[in-house]
C-alpha cells in the first residue's frame, strides 16, 4: 500500500463484502478520491441482491439497479476487486491498518476467460442433469466437489486451444511432471502422484514395494468401492493371485483392482479410507487415468513382461476398461 | 422392507473393532465399518468384514441334542435341561462338587462369563472354572500381576501411534491383530524405530529396523542380553528404578551373567544385531513393547513375561503415554472372561478366592457358602478326567478338542467323562464327545459387553432373533441354575447382570449400560459412576505399589530336538483363519483363501529330507502323527518347522506337548520336538 500521504496515513480503503452495500460504498469512496480494495468471499461480487426480483418500495427490477454498479465497480480505476478471498486478521491503527487476506485458488485464469460458459455445460458439471451439484462455474472450480474428471478443461481447450483459461489442477499437475527440472521454475511437486512420476525407476519400485507390501488382503478397498461391478474376477482367481498369501502379489493385486475400476472411479476415496494399512490407493488410480498401460507399469514397476502382456490383454478384452488416454 | 444398522463389536481378535451389522427384514446382510470408532476408524480386516457370514450358516445348531446309542437326536429344551440338571446334581451328590469341571468362554460376553462363574461357585460349589486364557495369556496374568500388580495391557491401542520405538516380540501383529499393526505402521511413518523378535519372518519383519531371529524358547536369554547391553552402556533410567521399583540389585547381578557373546550362543542372534536392538530400545524416549503367544506359550511363560516387564521398568518405559508392556489378547473377550473371574483362583476383578474378605463379600451377595481352595485349571482338568477324579464337565463355547495340546490325550479325557455338556453355536470337535449339546446364540443374537485387549469395555447389541431354537448363553445358564435349585438367577436382561458385576467388582464399578450406550469409551479400572476410565495403568504408582524386578534365569524348553526328533515345531495362527475354525471355516471367502494347513520348512531342511514344494509329508512327535502339505520357505529358521493349529484335518495340536509352566499352567505350544518325513 504505497499510497501514503505526508501525515503517515494511507489514502486507501478496504471494503469488506462485495454485496450491494459494499459496492456502493466502494464506488462512493472511489469517486471521492480514495483507492479502494473491495474484498469478497465468493468468486464474484454482487451478493444477494442479484438474486432478487423486485426491490422495495419502488418495485424496480433489482438487476436494473445492480448491474450498472457492477460494471462500474469492475471498471473503476480506483477500485481493485479481490474476490474469492477472505479477511484473516486486521492490525495497526486508524489511518494505517495492515490486513492479512487469504486468497483461495480459482483454477481459472480470469484474464483469459472469455465467459463462453462451455465449461459449465460439460457432462458432469451440467446443473440441469445434476441439480444443486454444480462443480464448475464460469469463474471458479469448486474444489470440494470437483471430481477431477477434466471435462471442463477439455471444453475450454476446444473453444480456445491457443489461449485456454481453465487451469484444471489435475491437468496442471500432470503437465508439471512432464517438465524438465530446469523448466519447473523451482516449484516442488505437490501431490504423491507427481512425486511418484518424478522418481527414478529404482526408488519408484522401492516406494511401491514398501507401500503395497503392507496390504493384508482385507478386500476392503474392493468391498467399499461404489463402482466395483465384477464378482471377484481375477482377484479371487488363483491363476492371477495366489490365495492365502500376505501381502498378496505385489503389485499385481492392486493393479488389477485399479484397472477394473479405471473408467468408473469417481475418486470418492472410500478405498483409501477403508484401507487398514493406509496405502495410497487413489494415487494408483490417478496414474492409471493418465497413463497408457505400458507407462502405468513403468509408474508402478515390479511385474514381469509376461504378466504385463497377459494383463494388458485381459484388460483390453473388456470394452468397459480404459486402455489409452482419451484426451 | 425394513433395514436396520446395529452397532456391535467384532467377534474375532482382541482389537475390539466396532462395526455395524446391516439387517434387512431380520436377516444379516453385511458388515459395515464404523468410521467414528476409535480403534478401527472405519477400517476392518478380512475376518471382520466377513463376520456376518457364519451367523446364519446351515450348520448352526438349532435345537438341543442328546446322544443316544452313539447318535445325536434333537430334543426339547425342557428335556435337555432336565437331563443336564439331573446328571450334574447326581455327580455332585455322588462324587462331590469338585468332580465337576467347567470351561467358560472367551467368545461369550462378560455377563455370560460372570454368570457361569457364579453358576460354578454358587450352584455347583466348585472353583473348577477356567477358560482358554489358560492356553494363551495365563502367564501374562500371573507374571504381570507379580511385577506390576495388574495383568493386563498397560496402555491403550491408539497410544501405540505415538511411540518412538516399538519392540514386538513373539507377536505376528500384522496377521493376528491387523488393526493394531495399523498403529505400528503409523508410528513407523512418523519415524519410530521397529524391533521385531520372532523366529519366523512374519509380515511385520519386512518393516523392522532390526529383526532378532532367535531360536524358539530362548526369550529369557534374549531379553537378559538386551538388558545387559542397556546397563553396560548406561541407558537405564536410574531415577525410575530408584523411585518406582524394587529388587534391582538382584536383577543387576543376574544380568551380568548374560554378556552378548553368551546370549548370541544361546539364541542364535549375532552380537551386533543384539546390541543395536538394545540401543534402539534403550535410547528411545517412549518405547512400547507388544507381545503375544511367542512369549507366553512356553514352560517358561511366566519367566518370559517377567523378563519383558524387567526390560520396560529398567528403561522407565511404563506408566507413561505411548509406552508400556502390552500383551495383545487373542480373543474378542478373553480379557473380559479373565476380568469376570472365569479362573480357578479369582473372582471377578481378580479378587482372590483365598482372600477371606473377598469371599465373604461374594458369599453375602449370593447368599451361599463358597469353596475356599482354588480349583483346577483347564490343563489340569484333562489329567483329572483321565485319572478319574473329574467326572463331569460343562463346556461353554470352547473347542478344546482342537485347541488343547496333545489332543489325543484330551479326547481320551473327554471320552472318559461320565457326563459332558457342550454349549456352542456349531457342532464342534469337542461337541462330538458330548452327551448333551445345547445350542447357543452367536454374537449377533444377544446383548452384552466385550472387553477388548486394552481393557476397553464395549457394547454388543442384538441384531437378529436367535437362529432356530438357540438361546443366548446367559439364558441357558440362568435356566439351568434355576432347575438345579438356584434362586439367585432371575435375570431379565444382561443389563441386570452388569449391575451385579459393577456392585461386586471394584474395577468395573463405574461401568453401566447407560454410560456405554451414551458413547462413553470406558477402559477399566473405572471406579465410580463419574470415573472416566483409565487409558494407561500405573500412572503415579504401580497397582502393587512399587514395580518389582525379578531376576530370571534362562531355562531350556521342556522338549528339545534330539536324534529321533531333530526339528523344533512351533505353532500359531494365520491371517485367514481363526483359532479352531468353528466360525471362519464356515465363511466361504476365508475358506477359499486358506482351505487347509501346511507345514512351513526351511529350504535347507527340505533339501536334506528331499521334500519338494507342496508335497504331502508326515510330521511326527512323541504324541502323534499328522499328514500335511509342505510349504518350503526361507521365512523360517533351519531346524524349525511351523504348523497352524486351525485345521482339524491336520491338527498341529496332535503333536504338541503337555509340558506346563509350573506357575501359570500354560502348555508349551511353541516348542516341541518333531521329525518330518515322506510317507
Amino acid at each position: 500500500m504505497e499510497r501514503q500521504s505526508g501525515n503517515g496515513k494511507i489514502g486507501a480503503v478496504l471494503v469488506v463484502g462485495g454485496g450491494i452495500g459494499g459496492i456502493q460504498a466502494a464506488l462512493d469512496l472511489a469517486e471521492s478520491g480514495y483507492y479502494v480494495y473491495l474484498l469478497e468471499k465468493s468468486p464474484s461480487i454482487g451478493g444477494v441482491m442479484a438474486q432478487l426480483d423486485k426491490t422495495f418500495p419502488t418495485n424496480d427490477c433489482s438487476m436494473c439497479i445492480l448491474s450498472p454498479k457492477l460494471v462500474e465497480a469492475g471498471r473503476h480505476l480506483n477500485i481493485q476487486l479481490i474476490t474469492n478471498a477472505e479477511l484473516e486478521e486486521v492490525s495497526g491503527e486508524e489511518g494505517s491498518f495492515r490486513v492479512k487476506i487469504l486468497k483461495k485458488p480459482r483454477y481459472i485464469d480470469i484474464e483469459k476467460c472469455t465467459g463462453c460458459g462451455l465449461c459449465a455445460q460439460s457432462d458432469f458439471s451440467n446443473p440441469k442433469e445434476r441439480e444443486e451439484e454444480i462443480w464448475v462455474d464460469r469463474v471458479v472450480i469448486d474444489e470440494a466437489n470437483c471430481i477431477q474428471c477434466g471435462e471442463c478443461t477439455l471444453a475450454c481447450l476446444e473453444e480456445n486451444p491457443e489461449n485456454h483459461a481453465m487451469t484444471n489442477i489435475a491437468l496442471e499437475r500432470r503437465n508439471f511432471t512432464e517438465l524438465l527440472p530446469e523448466q519447473r521454475g523451482g516449484r516442488e511437486p505437490e501431490t504423491l502422484a507427481q512425486r511418484v512420476a518424478l522418481m527414478d525407476e529404482e526408488s519408484r519400485k522401492n516406494f511401491w514395494q514398501r507401500e503395497l507390501s503392507r496390504c493384508i488382503k482385507c478386500f476392503g478397498c474392493r468391498d467399499v468401492c461404489p463402482v466395483w461391478i465384477y464378482d471377484g474376477a481375477e482377484l479371487e482367481d488363483p491363476e492371477w493371485i495366489k490365495p492365502g498369501e500376505i501381502p498378496p502379489s505385489v503389485p499385481l493385486f492392486q493393479i488389477i483392482r485399479a484397472y477394473r475400476i479405471a473408467n468408473l472411479c469417481v475418486n470418492c476415496g472410500m478405498c483409501e479410507e477403508a484401507c487398514p494399512m493406509d496405502i495410497p490407493l487413489r494415487t494408483i488410480h490417478q496414474l492409471m487415468w493418465r497413463q497408457a498401460p505400458e507407462s502405468v507399469f513403468e509408474m508402478i514397476p515390479g511385474l514381469d513382461r509376461k504378466t504385463k502382456q497377459k494383463l494388458i490383454q485381459k484388460v483390453k478384452e473388456k470394452p468397459k476398461v480404459k486402455t489409452e488416454i482419451t484426451r | 422392507m425394513k433395514c436396520d444398522f446395529v452397532l456391535t463389536v467384532c467377534p474375532f481378535c482382541g482389537c475390539g473393532c466396532q462395526f455395524y451389522l446391516e439387517v434387512m427384514d431380520g436377516e444379516l446382510t453385511e458388515v459395515l465399518p464404523c468410521k467414528t470408532d476409535e480403534i478401527s476408524e472405519g477400517k476392518l480386516c478380512v475376518k471382520g468384514r466377513r463376520a456376518a457370514d457364519f451367523v446364519s450358516h446351515p450348520d448352526r445348531l438349532k435345537s438341543p441334542l442328546i446322544k443316544r446309542n452313539g447318535r445325536f437326536e434333537p430334543v426339547s429344551w425342557g428335556e435337555a435341561l432336565d437331563i443336564v440338571s439331573r446328571q450334574l446334581s447326581k455327580v455332585k451328590q455322588k462324587h462331590g462338587p469338585d468332580s465337576i469341571g467347567i470351561l467358560s468362554s472367551a467368545k461369550c460376553t462378560n455377563e455370560e462369563n460372570f454368570l457361569l462363574m457364579k453358576f460354578a461357585r454358587a450352584i455347583i460349589g466348585t472353583n473348577n472354572i477356567d477358560h482358554c486364557a489358560r492356553l494363551c495369556h495365563a502367564s501374562t496374568v500371573v507374571g504381570l500381576v507379580k511385577a506390576f500388580g495388574s495383568g493386563a495391557m498397560t496402555n491403550s491401542v491408539p497410544e501405540i501411534e505415538g511411540a518412538d520405538c516399538i519392540f514386538v516380540i513373539g507377536s505376528n501383529t500384522m496377521e493376528q491383530h491387523p488393526l493394531i499393526s495399523t498403529r505400528v505402521m503409523r508410528a513407523k511413518e512418523k519415524g519410530a524405530r521397529l524391533i521385531v523378535a520372532d523366529p519366523r519372518c512374519t509380515p511385520l519383519v519386512g518393516f523392522a529396523d532390526v529383526h532378532l531371529q532367535h531360536r524358539p524358547g530362548t526369550d529369557v536369554a534374549l531379553i537378559n542380553g538386551l538388558m545387559h547391553v542397556i546397563i553396560r552402556d548406561g541407558l537405564e533410567d536410574k531415577e525410575f528404578i530408584r523411585d518406582r521399583t524394587e529388587g534391582f540389585e538382584e536383577l543387576e547381578k543376574k544380568i551380568r551373567q548374560y554378556p552378548p557373546e553368551k546370549v548370541s550362543q544361546i539364541t542364535g542372534v549375532d552380537v551386533v544385531t543384539l546390541e543395536e536392538a538394545a540401543r534402539l530400545y534403550g535410547q528411545a524416549k517412549k518405547a512400547s513393547i507388544l507381545y503375544a503367544m511367542g512369549i507366553t506359550q512356553h514352560t517358561t511363560g511366566t519367566e518370559n513375561v517377567l523378563s519383558v516387564a524387567n526390560l520396560a521398568m529398567l528403561t522407565g518405559n511404563v506408566s507413561r503415554e505411548s509406552t508400556g508392556v502390552n500383551p495383545l489378547r487373542g480373543q474378542n473377550n478373553v480379557q473380559g472372561a479373565c476380568d469376570m473371574g472365569a479362573l480357578p483362583d479369582v473372582y471377578s476383578g481378580y479378587q482372590r478366592v483365598k482372600d477371606k474378605e473377598a469371599r465373604a463379600k461374594f458369599e453375602k451377595a449370593w447368599g451361599v457358602k463358597l469353596p475356599q481352595e482354588p480349583g483346577l485349571t483347564a490343563t489340569e482338568m484333562t489329567d483329572a478326567a483321565i485319572n478319574g477324579s473329574l467326572k463331569a464337565m460343562y463346556i461353554m463355547g470352547e473347542n478344546p478338542a482342537l485347541s488343547d495340546p496333545d489332543i489325543d490325550h484330551l479326547k481320551k479325557a473327554l471320552s472318559s467323562l461320565d457326563f459332558l455338556v457342550v454349549q456352542d453355536i456349531f457342532l464342534s470337535e469337542a461337541a462330538q464327545f458330548a452327551h448333551v449339546v445345547l445350542p447357543a446364540c452367536s454374537f449377533a443374537e444377544k446383548e452384552g459387553t466385550f472387553t477388548a485387549t486394552d481393557r476397553r469395555v464395549q457394547r454388543v447389541r442384538k441384531a437378529i432373533e436367535p437362529i432356530g431354537d438357540s438361546k443366548p448363553d446367559w439364558v441357558i445358564v440362568s435356566e439351568l441354575a434355576g432347575r438345579i435349585g438356584g434362586t439367585q438367577f432371575n435375570y431379565t436382561s444382561p443389563r441386570e447382570i452388569m449391575e451385579e458385576i459393577a456392585s461386586l467388582t471394584p474395577s468395573y464399578a463405574g461401568i453401566s449400560y447407560q454410560r456405554l450406550d451414551n458413547g462413553k469409551v470406558l477402559a477399566w479400572p473405572c471406579l465410580s459412576e463419574e470415573h472416566p476410565g483409565t487409558r494407561f495403568l500405573h500412572r503415579d504408582a504401580f497397582t502393587r505399589g512399587k514395580g518389582r524386578f525379578f531376576a530370571v534365569d534362562y531355562r531350556e524348553p521342556a522338549e528339545l530336538p534330539d536324534k529321533d526328533y531333530p526339528l523344533i515345531l512351533t505353532t500359531g495362527r494365520l491371517m485367514f483363519q481363526y483359532h479352531t475354525g468353528t466360525m471362519t471355516r464356515r465363511i466361504p471367502m476365508l475358506e477359499r483363501e486358506l482351505p487347509t494347513g501346511s507345514v512351513e520348512i526351511n529350504p535347507k531342511d527340505a533339501k536334506n529330507l528331499s521334500i519338494s514344494q507342496g508335497e504331502m509329508v508326515k510330521v511326527k512327535s512323541r504324541r502323534g502323527e499328522i499328514e500335511i502339505r509342505a510349504r518350503i520357505t526361507k521365512e523360517i529358521l533351519p531346524g524349525v518347522v511351523f504348523i497352524p493349529f486351525h485345521f482339524a484335518e491336520c491338527p498341529a495340536n496332535k503333536l504338541t506337548s503337555r509340558h506346563l509352566d509350573p506357575e501359570a499352567k500354560i502348555p508349551e505350544f511353541k516348542v516341541c520336538a518333531v521329525k518330518v518325513y515322506k510317507g
